[in-house]
């Protein structure tokens, strides 16, 4: 096997793995049953979102698609600060 | 000779970084609460995430763009562990319960703490 | 002889960069980084940063390490069929003997990324930090690892 169709076959399987990862964790974000559960759901999805478009970069060889992954994990990362204080705030909140 | 080894290499990795991305969502629905599913989303998440940057670094053959996902990694590695630090502080000051069997919990010995910030 | 290491390593940064390995590209990285290591120079010089640096190299490769064992673990255990099985999970409040915020937020956070271990909170006199595992052997081993292991390299990288 040459070495370009070594890499077409792995980001394939890559591609596939992680539309696996993608779906199981949707699977969290239903079921909660926390909003803590869901956040951390949806911080995963950034992650294994970005992870996708990696693969996508490396399938297709347009490696511009990397800065839009790191862009996505600077923006699941705030996302999930945001999330953070709101669930913090929230109990602070519901104490008083 | 070398250009062909990165690319299986980067090949290796991408499959790796995936099949980890899989088993951290995997233990993320699996595991029994918020806190033991945090250590997956971390951990596995991370290293599954910064695999596949990795491989996107070897595959381009391109310094430029090895530099740029090489820094892409040490921002995961940097940022996974405070969003996961942060979420579970804030599970345990919103009262989120702990799992029936934690064997030890010192967090409950301290008197119930007002959250700062606000 | 480490300034001009430094000039020698930010051009050779700004190439890589630049992706562009011409003389006259590598010449241009080197006068950057002289302006940088001439404006820095009072503030890298009152420290050993050779000494620093080898602590700094020495911390990451550890932690490089750690990382992957850490990865794999989770995964081990997200494996097992009867997956209750095989976790012990806990709060431990391990005891600080870092003081400085730089040095909890790094502990904290090589803490989080290695195996089993998840920092969760900082006590009020910043003399325990909570930790949560996932699977417990013992508080005294949790404790005995951490003091002996981050704990101790930190401390080397911040003096």
């Amino acid at each position: 096997m040459t070495a370009v169709s070594f890499i077409d076959w792995a980001s394939l399987v890559a591609l596939v793995l992680l539309t696996l990862a993608l779906l199981v964790s949707v699977v969290r974000i239903i079921i909660g049953p926390t909003l803590g559960d869901r956040v951390l759901a949806l911080d995963l999805m950034t992650v294994v979102a970005m992870g996708f478009i990696g693969a996508i970069a490396v399938r297709t060889g347009l490696t511009l698609y990397l800065d839009i992954a790191i862009a996505l994990a600077l923006l699941g990362f705030l996302a999930t600060i945001a999330f953070a204080r709101y669930i913090l705030r929230r109990a602070g909140r519901d104490a008083q | 000779m070398i250009a062909d080894l990165a690319l299986y290499l980067g090949g290796v990795l991408l499959v790796a970084g995936a099949a980890f991305s899989l088993l951290a969502a995997i233990g993320v629905v699996r595991l029994p609460d918020l806190y033991t599913r945090l250590h997956a989303a971390s951990k596995a998440g991370a290293v599954g995430g910064g695999l596949v940057l990795l491989a996107v670094a070897l595959v381009s053959q391109d310094a430029a763009v090895s530099i740029r996902a090489v820094i892409g990694v040490l921002f995961l590695i940097m940022t996974t562990p405070v969003s996961a630090h942060l979420l579970a502080r804030a599970a345990y000051i919103a009262g989120y319960p702990f799992w029936s069997n934690t064997v030890q919990n010192d967090l409950e010995v301290e008197p119930n703490k007002i959250p700062p910030h606000q | 002889m480490s300034a001009a290491f430094l000039i020698l390593l930010m051009a050779f940064i700004w190439a890589a960069i630049t992706g562009n390995f011409s003389g006259l590209n590598l010449v241009f990285g080197g006068l950057v980084g002289g302006v940088a290591v001439m404006i820095l120079r009072a503030s890298l010089r009152q420290r050993g940063e050779l000494a620093r640096l080898r602590h700094i190299a020495a911390l990451t490769g550890l932690f490089l390490y750690e990382l992957m064992a850490s990865a794999i673990r989770v995964a081990l255990v997200v494996m097992r069929p009867d997956i209750t099985a095989g976790l012990r999970p806990a709060v431990v409040a391990v005891p600080l003997s870092v003081k400085s915020d730089a040095e909890i937020a790094l502990l904290a956070n090589l803490i989080t990324l290695t195996p089993g271990t998840l920092s969760v909170d900082v006590s009020e006199d910043r003399s325990l930090l909570y930790v949560h595992a996932l699977t417990l052997a013992s508080p005294e081993a949790l404790i005995a690892e951490i003091a002996g292991g981050f704990e101790a390299r930190v401390r080397e990288v911040f003096q």
